[in-house]
């Protein structure tokens, strides 16, 4: 009997293995950029995942709307909608009012901001670790497309678009993942610096200065626009704790609660156009 | 024969629907859940007992792929892990007995540990950070692992004996 014969099942999983190590290592050098094998992966995934939710959510609200009180519910799903765009109206007044003087410049700007957004469900989660991705009802049929910003119902940013981007279905970077960088400013002590998530519910403040003066806990942070990818002035989160890093001793070592609620968020704004920063 | 193994096929594929729809809706339910609970392994380890290797070393490759297809992670992970999840508890089972209740449990839980060993030495090495346990959650994740894919059998076999005392 051949080789291959007896050890047939040994050499399929060294086949396999040789495959995935083949796989990962094609990856490493191009750090998060996504292969083309995974982005058909996805491509063929995401609408089963896109399809198999709505599916139980089809069947659900079906349940929650023939045994419930159907008319109560509609009406507060449109109000929901409707204060959805208020709740986002009120919090891009407020985050311009301290960026722009002018009432004229605020109306242009507020203009501009509600023509591009487009709201979206969140329809999965990360499989590896939660507070890294989320995967979003929209694609690039919606107009959606790689970098940008990403908030909740309030107004509070989330994330931003990655790729892949498929036609119905987009993956979101949420600001709580290792890999993401927020340029933000906190609203009093005007404290600027690069916001990056430890994959878990809170939030690191890199690169303040531990010569820079102000900055306590509660302290709200806003981004700054610098990145070209979020609108300045919206919400981001508040201080925790602000100390002196032993490790870098030149700068600060500040933690951030967000404001979004990775078990919360269902209904998310995509903000399509910018506008650019400040 | 082969119409058995087709249907185990169509089962396992649906198997993996329904892996994705328990992880899709399980992020509504709260991130805490995600952690502890990893459907794809645990249809990878089901299919693997009842198939054998090369079975479980196919499926544990589709489905880690698929799980890795929704991370921001580095693909094939999963996909590795998981076919080496799906070889091992093809193999060992195939060698010794794993029917009883308890040694069963005790199986999946040894093999999901291994899993979780793996992944986190493969991650460890390729993105060369320190893994993110999120308070020692995750490790309860080869417990859930072990105790559905357990169940599965026993449901597996009282239907079965419902049936023959049927007919």
């Amino acid at each position: 009997m051949p080789i291959w014969e007896k050890r047939r099942s040994a050499l399929l999983l060294a086949g396999l293995a040789a495959f995935h190590i083949l796989l990962i290592s094609i990856q490493i050098p191009r750090g998060a950029e996504k292969s083309l094998f995974e982005k058909s992966i996805f491509f063929l995934f995401s609408p089963v995942q896109r399809a198999v939710t709505g599916a139980a959510r089809g069947v659900g609200s079906l349940w929650t709307n023939y045994f419930d009180l159907r008319g109560v519910r509609g009406e507060n799903q449109k109000l929901k909608k409707e204060n959805f765009f208020l709740n986002q109206d009120v919090r891009f007044l407020e985050d311009r009012l301290q960026f722009f003087r002018s009432e004229a410049q605020v109306r242009e700007r507020l203009a501009a901001f509600k023509e591009t957004i487009i709201p979206a469900r969140v329809i999965g989660a990360d499989s590896a670790n939660p507070y890294q991705t989320v995967i979003i009802d929209k694609g690039s049929l919606d107009g959606i497309s790689k970098d940008m910003a990403v908030c909740d119902r309030l107004g509070n940013l989330v994330g931003r678009t990655i790729e892949p981007v498929s036609f119905k279905e987009t993956m979101v970077q949420l600001i709580t993942d290792k890999g993401s960088s927020v340029s933000v400013i906190s609203a009093v002590s005007r404290l600027t610096g690069s916001l990056t998530g430890r994959s878990d519910d809170t939030c690191e403040l890199r690169y303040v200065l531990a010569s820079a003066s102000g900055g306590q806990p509660g302290e709200e942070l806003l981004t700054t626009g610098y990145d070209k990818i979020c609108p300045a002035g919206l919400r981001v989160g508040g201080i925790l704790t602000l100390e002196k890093d032993e490790f870098t001793p030149i700068f600060l070592k500040i933690t951030v609660d967000p404001y979004f609620r990775l078990n919360t968020i269902d209904i998310v704004a995509v903000i399509a156009k910018t506008g650019g920063g400040e | 024969m082969r119409e058995t193994a087709l249907k185990d096929v169509f089962s396992a594929f649906l198997a993996t629907l329904l892996a994705v729809l328990v992880y899709s809706l399980a992020g509504g339910a709260g991130p805490a859940l995600l952690v502890v609970l990893n459907a794809f392994s645990v249809v990878v380890l089901y299919f693997s007992v009842r198939r054998g290797e090369v079975f479980g070393a196919f499926l544990g490759t589709a489905c880690g792929l698929v799980q890795d297809s929704f991370s921001l992670g580095v693909f094939g992970v999963g996909g590795l892990t998981k076919t080496l999840l799906g070889f091992w508890a093809g193999f060992i089972s195939r060698r010794i007995d794993v029917a009883p209740l308890f040694r069963n449990g005790l199986f999946m839980l040894a093999m999901s540990v291994l899993e979780m060993v793996l992944w986190v030495l493969v991650t460890a090495v390729v993105r060369r950070e320190s893994l993110n346990f999120h308070g020692g959650l995750i490790l309860l994740q080869p417990l859930v692992t072990a105790v559905l894919g357990s169940s599965l059998f026993a449901v597996e076999r009282r239907l079965r004996a419902r049936g023959s005392r049927g007919a």
